[in-house]
């Protein structure tokens, strides 16, 4: 049987792991590689010349943070060359007026900047750093320099009950995009989760402030809410599907089907100073293992809803399960979902109010 | 979201850049986190949403063009501004009324 193999549509060039912020919600591995081995200048451009050459049309400069590196507007030019649509998601730390022209000068198209609340003495509690001051006035320097902007706010137990003043930061920063990201439970999230699980009547309010959101700024301002894994009954449709329409390009060149799935210790990933992107996307094991529908367990293979959300998250259910094959146990099908009811059931009246001291702050690699 | 009024001069936003696809070779608008392939009409129509020409002038442009009548034409120019002003790429007065 020909196997038929879809078309890439993005691309995540995560240029670096290092960061100067240290937020407990970071979804990045929580042991990373030494910033020596992080792929140089022209590697880059290769891997954004094929990526283009494959059909992918959007490509985010992530990380750690991007601005770590010298050479990212070099980055920026290449990428515009080959015809991509390109991001720069940030923490806004290094964003200074001349860095952000030469940016534009390269071609970059939109920026994407985190936020960790309004509150300015939390947000820097969230982030480790003082940071907030900075982030307010990048915001501003993009808009002025007519960067669509999207803020990025990962929600979670100390900042989801200030929903309405983030909300109320994100127009007056005119931020056309708001992605209210429930936090997710990957790397250094994973570890921290009991200080980050948000509470059910936490939730409850959350959905409810950010749909009024949604439809009020409609035209305006596109909110975007992500669900919380945790509380759901069916999981998310995980990146589309295995190796569907996204790659990963890590900082030293292992391609990731996502971001987080160099968690599932079970595969192998190549790397592009081995081989050609297009091989790995279209060949490799690796990207194969979960690609459509064949590969799935029960309940998933007979479940009326597996090409809606493909059996969910690989590297939930790795985590979770020990298996990466299994059923993620966000689905109320999962023969492990109490596993997850039991934390979140055992949490909502003994939640503890979020400290500095309850969650393992991020550590840069060395 | 409020209708469009006829003497708007509808404007392709600067946040969306239209290129050919390098695999299709089709028209495409790629903007934040998303992308609309365009058909025959759709890239006619956004051709004209360059902010110089109402949305009466460009009904009447692409009527004459399409030998059709103007109210069958305008019905399909409306609806698909509408679904560009969904996902906010269309740059109006009253988009930010």
């Amino acid at each position: 049987m020909v196997r038929s193999i879809p078309r890439p549509f993005s691309l995540l060039a995560e240029v670096t792991h290092r960061c100067p912020l240290h937020c407990p919600y970071c979804s990045n591995p929580t042991s990373l590689p030494p910033v020596g081995d992080e792929l140089d200048t022209g590697e880059w451009h290769r891997v954004l010349r094929e990526a283009a050459e494959m059909g992918v049309l959007h490509v985010g400069f992530s990380g750690g943070e991007p601005l770590q590196r010298p050479d990212l507007a070099d980055l920026v030019a290449a990428a515009r060359a080959a015809g991509l649509y390109s991001n720069l998601i940030t923490s806004a730390v290094g964003l200074s007026r001349e860095r952000a022209e030469k940016l534009k000068a390269a071609g970059l198209d939109s920026v994407q900047i985190s936020f960790q609340s309004d509150d300015e003495p939390l947000a820097n509690l969230i982030a480790g750093t003082k940071v907030h001051g900075k982030k307010l006035e990048a915001a501003a320097l993009v808009r002025e320099l007519g960067f669509p902007l999207t803020l990025n706010v990962v929600l979670h137990r100390a900042n989801i009950g200030r929903l309405p003043e983030i909300i109320a930061l994100a127009e007056r920063v005119g931020a056309e995009r708001l992605e209210l990201a429930n936090v997710q439970f990957y790397g250094w999230a994973f570890q921290n989760r009991l200080a980050l699980l948000p509470t059910r009547e936490q939730i409850r309010q959350a959905v409810g402030i950010s749909f009024a959101a949604k439809e009020r700024l409609q035209g305006r301002m596109e909110v975007i809410f992500v669900a919380p894994d945790y509380y759901a009954e069916k999981p998310k449709p995980c990146m589309h599907g295995w190796a569907s329409r996204h790659l990963t390009v890590n900082p030293r060149g292992d391609v990731l089907p996502c971001p987080t799935a160099g968690e599932i210790k079970s595969l192998h990933f190549e790397n592009v100073r081995q081989k050609p992107l297009r091989w790995i996307w279209a060949e490799s094991e690796s990207f194969n293992r979960f690609r459509g529908t064949e590969w799935m367990p029960q309940p998933c293979r007979s479940c009326e809803f597996r090409e809606i959300d493909f059996g969910g998250c690989r590297c939930q259910a790795a985590l979770l399960t020990g298996d990466a094959a299994s059923t993620d146990p966000a689905c109320a099908f999962s023969p492990f979902r109490d596993r997850l009811t039991r934390i979140v059931d055992s949490l909502q009246d003994a939640a503890a109010p979020f400290t500095g001291d309850a969650v393992t702050y991020r550590e840069n690699p060395q | 979201m409020s209708p469009l009024s006829p003497t708007e001069r509808p404007k392709l936003s600067a946040r969306a850049r239209l290129q050919a696809d390098k695999v299709t070779g089709r028209p495409i608008l790629l903007y934040p986190e998303g992308v609309l392939v365009l058909n025959a009409t759709g890239e006619a129509i956004v051709d004209l949403c360059r902010g110089d020409l109402t949305l009466e002038e460009i009904i009447s442009q692409l009527a004459a063009k399409y030998q059709a009548p103007a109210d069958a034409i305008a019905r399909d120019v409306v609806a698909y501004l509408d679904r560009l002003r969904a996902v906010n790429l269309l740059e109006t007065s009253t988009a930010h009324g």
